[in-house]
């Protein structure tokens, strides 16, 4: 089926000459180092400073927003707003003691919130932290372990050429990865290591080439049309 | 429900996982662990840095990659450590630098000084600022976790950005991780690089290792407990630093018990085809 192209509007040429130059220009000054008569290099980490305050600005945003729709849940009561209550009050309490008393505090040396305050919050930290969240996280993790249990044997069969391949290919590299195995027998981890080295090596090399392609042709598609309106 | 179907109950094989994982740990069984190429290159690699060279330790892991990561991180900080070293903490994970605190009281320090030998420069936001590290580091980090300002810390004094890091390590999760730091520190400036990986991801980082772009991978938590062995090896650190060499009798067993899963299943599946075939129609 033909496409038509519409045609750029005011407003989205200037957008696409802004893309396409800063595209062309931190292409360039990652391979041309040029330090006269202006230094690219310090320009390009300026303009790398304004770009951390953006994201930043995009973080504070997406807060705002995750607060905006879940404070409307609670306002409407609507069926899941319990979990909306938890979510802003996990959210807004870890905030707040975070910036008290963490890696990320606003006033580490105490020069503004009083030294006590900072030590009330501590122990605060390092319970919501290290004992809830630390543990929360790690425990939801582990049960992948669970479920490839379960699909291992319900779900890995040799059902072809390809597949008896790869699920031996697979069994070799479990095996030769658990320590007990290496014990029995080294040739195991001998095997693991050569499949790793190179059938596996083989293959990561194409995906990874492929994919940099891909990105490649992505941008300067990007870079010389983007495609508004869509 | 007959007897196949109680077999296969997803719940059995939950219960069999659990007995193999949990009743190990709880004997305190502890197998000998044989080290990797990958684990030796990288414990090489920090034994032989000279005095006084600089090594940058990045946490770029969030919690839920923990009982992988963490170990490891905490042997190779150890490790730092216990040699003539000047180590600079990081994170590409707003997780990354409460977990550097972590493995920071988990280690001996000996008589390492904050600031003099070691600092905690915290969050990198994003790789704009990865690469302006490498030029100005003062400019993306104008203090360090404790509010103090890096021109005043003798580490940065000592190490301004021109001079280059001797080794960076990525206890990487994904992205951003390691490849950010291969594409913009080790690609153009040739900063020798290593990584820290969980067994899922190190598959994907084989093919760097093989072109040399990295000195080692630490796969896993049994690299963590391999490490540890090289460790009480080398310079007779207590066993169990990390937790990771009694861990690996619960993980061999688990990962034998998969490996068994695989292959009961596979022979269910056979003799039902067959059974099928054979059946009258």
């Amino acid at each position: 089926m033909a496409t038509t192209k519409r045609k750029m509007t005011r407003e989205e040429l200037i957008l696409q000459v802004i893309i396409f130059s800063l595209g062309f220009f931190f292409a360039f000054v990652y391979y041309v180092r040029v330090s006269e008569p202006i230094d690219l290099q310090a320009v390009s980490q300026q303009l790398f400073a304004y770009l951390t305050a953006m994201l930043t600005a995009a973080f504070a945003i997406g807060m705002i927003n995750l607060t905006r729709v879940h404070w409307i849940n609670i306002k409407r009561k609507r069926a899941t707003w319990k979990f909306s209550v938890i979510l802003i009050a996990s959210l807004y309490g870890m905030a707040i003691v975070s910036l008290i008393s963490s890696p990320f505090a606003l006033d580490p040396q105490a020069a503004v919130i009083p030294q006590g305050v900072i030590n009330l919050f501590n122990p605060i930290f390092d319970f919501l932290y290290y004992k809830v969240l630390v543990t929360i996280n790690s425990s939801i993790f582990s049960l992948l372990a669970f479920f490839i249990a379960s699909a291992a044997y319900r779900a890995f069969k040799a059902r072809s050429l390809e597949s008896t391949i790869l699920l031996l290919a697979g069994l070799l590299v479990v095996i030769g990865q658990a320590p007990v195995a290496d014990v029995a027998w080294p040739g195991f981890a001998t095997i693991r290591d050569w499949i790793l080295a190179y059938p596996n090596t083989a293959g990561q090399r194409g995906i990874l080439i492929g994919a940099a392609l891909g990105i490649l042709a992505f941008s300067v598609r990007r870079m010389i049309r983007y495609p508004w309106g869509r | 429900m007959n007897k196949y179907k109680v077999a296969s109950d997803p719940r059995m094989i939950y219960v069999l996982l659990a007995l193999v994982v949990t009743v190990p740990i709880l004997t305190h069984s502890v197998l000998p662990v044989p080290i990797s190429d990958t684990t030796r290159a990288v414990f090489d690699y920090i034994d032989k840095l000279p005095a006084n060279s600089l090594v940058v330790l990045s946490f770029d892991y969030s919690t839920s990659v923990v009982p992988e990561l963490h170990p490891q991180a905490i042997v190779v900080t150890q490790h730092v450590f216990l040699r003539p070293l000047k180590v600079l903490f990081v994170a590409q994970y707003t997780d990354g630098p409460a977990l550097a605190d972590a493995v920071l009281d988990a280690i001996n320090k000996g008589n390492k000084t904050y600031g003099v030998d070691y600092a905690t420069l915290g969050y990198i936001p994003n790789s704009a600022t990865v690469i302006g590290m490498t030029t100005n580091l003062q400019q993306y980090f104008p203090v360090d976790t404790r509010g103090t300002s890096t021109n005043d810390l003798p580490i940065i004094r000592e190490f301004p950005a021109e001079k280059m890091t001797s080794l960076l390590v990525s206890f990487s999760a994904g992205d951003p991780g390691l490849l950010t730091y291969l594409q913009y520190w080790e690609t153009p400036y040739g900063i020798p690089t290593a990584a820290g990986s969980p067994a899922t991801l190190a598959p994907g980082y084989e093919p760097f290792y093989n072109s040399h772009q990295i000195v080692g991978i630490l796969i896993s938590m049994r690299a963590a407990a391999e490490y540890e062995l090289l460790l009480t090896a080398e310079y007779h650190t207590p066993i169990g630093l990390s937790g990771a060499t009694s861990a690996m009798v619960a993980q061999s067993s688990s990962q034998m018990l998969i490996v068994a899963m695989v292959i009961v299943g596979n022979v269910a599946y056979f003799v039902g085809t067959r059974r099928t075939k054979g059946a009258p129609k």
